[in-house]
């Protein structure tokens, strides 16, 4: 059988990307939405929550149609020798789709609990506002970010609906466990099926274990 | 800027591409995973050239066609989501075959075994639940459902009916005793390690049940692709899928 | 010399005041929720009138009229709010070079030893007592290098004994530092203690401006 282990150490290190890669956009999305009021708020705020409430093959789809060779974004891409879908770059995007709600949530929280008094003594300090979401903000409202990143990769190493869309589910190259296990229980592999599932399981422990011990280590 | 710079050098690398001549993408039915990865191997093993499965239900890869993505070969589990590529134009001219079939069977828990004497069997009231796949979405189960209908049990069973969201599940619910009755591939029965087939559906009264294959006009490896279907319609991958349970059409028209 | 017009409106409250300042220490007094702090958070940039125009020394901070409104952090106001607010996630020293600007800052020897509060310097915020908590966050203020400060309350959390300790810091600011100082108070002893103007707010108006 294809090794578990690296079928899992993929699934891990594409989700470790998609939680870098959601990280940026995340928190300063976060952020806006907690301390900004700008027009068009309501639609970014929703936006963001459809990966949560849209069925995942549904968000899959919309990938699909944007990341392919037709579709808007893709076909810019593949001028510039970039292939997206069916590849592990599929799989990292989807994932950091996916998980960005639960990142946003989370961290917008954690913002909002910041007493806006200190951003505002820091203003009058002369701090601009990009210098005070460094120095204060984020600072402050750490523990939250970190919690939202441990949401976002739990929820990127789960992923399945979307992922089997946009990246399909090609053996060696984009099979994740939860693709793999999918794969293998359709097979009527029961055994190799529920050996990944242990593995699935492990690695989730471990990964939420030691991403709250982080926090709770940050927060004290 | 140079996040975005970096963003880009990032996706244009490929720490996970395996390093061969470009292989060509096949997407098929979950179900025949097990008969074309050996084939393939096969293929691969006369030095012929690699192939990169992708695959997943029959309904999502057609939907994933349509929407463009790099398939070169789609062999579905039924006519109709093959229809659905073919209705996009995006089937390449005189490509689409009838590549395999297969048989329906109904299986029931191995600590309730039975042999039926003919489908009329499946009406006794001791099956109380009969395991299908969904007739409103997996192929098995439109079939099964097209059978039922053709013997004129349909009305008499319908109600103890249970809908499953893949062949598999309807197999694993006999096989767990969650059903008293499973009707599933024949090629699906065969694997099954706690269910034992009650009935074979005779092909001349069973549903008419295709699993057809056709190029993708898209496709940028059409020679190639080309040179794989063959090899699916020759001898030594219908000594695979015969072993594996299926039936071969023969590349005679019809 | 501040002036100041401004309308501003928030729910049931609101607030009509029009004032010129021209004293070393002035004093806002009247009773809670009058309007005091938010005439503060205005001239700080921290709250935006409706209508209206703020001025310190001819220079234009606000002006709905001539669609001016200069962030907070350029307009050169130190701070003290009620609550203080030091940063938690900072020592005392990183409070105190917060706002520091090479050029424009005093000297942190200076401002330290002027309020004393040299040992306090590399303790963590929450460490502090009441009274060093008013001075840290007078230091911090001081060492952005404002041309006004403002203080919100700045004895209020403070018990009586100690207030008479702090005046004197107060003292040294608008004396050695030449600094002229705002400040909100609802106690009038305080306010006649520094105060050499009394501009008195009642229910968002204006009641009078009384000199020291």
């Amino acid at each position: 059988m294809m090794g578990a282990w690296q079928i899992a150490w993929f699934t891990v290190a594409c989700a470790a990307g998609a939680t870098i890669l959601m990280l940026p956009a995340g928190v300063l999305i976060a952020w806006l939405l907690a301390r900004r009021n700008f027009p068009g708020r309501s639609i970014v705020e929703t936006l963001v929550s459809l990966p949560l409430v849209m069925p995942p093959v549904a968000t899959g789809l919309l990938l699909l149609v944007l990341l392919s060779r037709r579709g808007a974004l893709g076909g810019m891409l593949e001028r510039l020798g970039i292939e997206i879908v069916f590849t592990w770059k599929a799989v990292v995007i989807a994932m950091a789709i996916m998980g960005l709600p639960l990142l946003v949530r989370t961290a917008r929280a954690g913002f909002e609990q910041v007493n806006s008094r200190y951003e505002r003594v820091a203003a009058t300090l002369g701090a601009p506002p990009s210098r005070i979401f460094f120095t204060i903000s984020l600072p402050l409202a750490w523990p939250s970010v970190l919690a939202g990143a441990v949401l976002g990769f739990a929820r990127a190493l789960g992923e399945f609906g979307a992922t089997i869309i946009v990246a399909g589910s090609i053996p060696g190259e984009t099979r994740t466990l939860a693709v793999a296990i999918y794969s293998y229980t359709e097979t009527g592999q029961d055994a190799q099926a529920i050996r990944l599932v242990l593995v699935s399981v492990v690695i989730a422990f471990v990964a939420l274990w030691s991403a709250n011990r982080l926090v709770e280590r940050r927060a004290a | 800027m140079r996040p975005a710079l970096i963003l880009l050098l990032v996706l244009g690398s490929d720490p996970f591409q395996l390093p061969a001549p470009a292989p060509i993408t096949v997407s098929a039915a979950v179900s025949l995973t097990d008969a074309l990865t050996a084939a393939a191997g096969e293929y691969a093993g006369g030095g012929r050239g690699a192939i990169r499965f992708n695959f997943a239900a029959s309904n999502v890869l057609a939907r994933q066609i349509v929407n463009g993505a790099p398939v070169d070969l789609f062999i579905s589990a039924d006519e109709a989501q093959m229809d659905v590529v073919g209705q996009a134009g995006l089937i390449q001219e005189g490509s689409r075959v009838d590549l395999l079939s297969n048989q329906l069977a109904v299986v029931v828990p191995n600590d309730r075994p039975r042999t039926f004497g003919s489908i009329k069997d499946l009406a006794d009231p001791a099956f109380r639940r009969i395991a299908i796949g969904d007739p409103a979405a997996v192929p098995a189960g439109v079939y099964a459902k097209q059978y039922l209908e053709k013997e004129g049990l349909w009305q008499a069973v319908a109600s103890r009916i249970v809908p499953a969201g893949s062949v598999r599940a309807a197999l694993t619910a006999a096989e767990s005793g969650a059903v008293d009755a499973a009707i599933v591939y024949r090629t699906d029965a065969r694997v099954a390690l706690k269910a034992t087939v009650a009935w074979v559906v005779p092909t001349d009264r069973g549903p008419r049940i295709v699993y057809p294959a056709a190029i993708v006009k898209a496709s940028a490896h059409l020679t190639e692709t080309q040179r794989f279907l063959d090899f699916l319609r020759g001898a030594s991958a219908a000594r695979v899928f015969e072993r594996a349970g299926f039936t071969v059409i023969p590349t005679a028209p019809r | 010399m501040i002036a100041i017009d401004i309308q501003l409106k928030q729910g049931a409250f609101s607030l009509a005041a029009a004032f010129n300042l021209d004293a070393r220490v002035a004093a806002l007094f009247g009773p809670s929720g009058a309007g005091k702090t938010t005439i503060l958070d205005a001239i700080a940039g921290l709250r935006t009138p409706d209508r209206g125009s703020i001025a310190i020394d001819g220079r234009l901070l606000f002006s709905s009229d001539a669609r001016v409104n200069v962030p907070p952090h350029q307009r050169h106001v130190g701070y003290v709010p009620q609550d203080v607010a030091l940063f938690p996630h900072m020592d005392v020293r990183r409070n105190l070079l917060y706002g520091r600007h090479p050029g424009i800052s005093p000297d942190l020897e200076r401002v330290v030893g002027m309020l004393e509060i040299g040992k306090l310097v590399d303790r963590r915020v929450t460490d502090l007592s009441g009274g060093e908590r008013q001075r840290v966050a007078l230091g911090r203020a001081l060492m952005s290098g404002p041309s006004l400060l403002l203080l919100d309350e700045p004895l209020a959390a403070v018990d009586v004994p100690l207030r008479k300790r702090i005046l004197p810091y107060l003292g040294r600011v608008r004396d050695d530092l030449r600094l002229p100082i705002v400040y909100v108070s609802h106690d009038r002893e305080e306010v006649e203690a520094l105060a050499e103007v009394v501009v008195r707010i009642e229910e968002g108006k204006v009641a009078g401006v009384d000199r020291a």
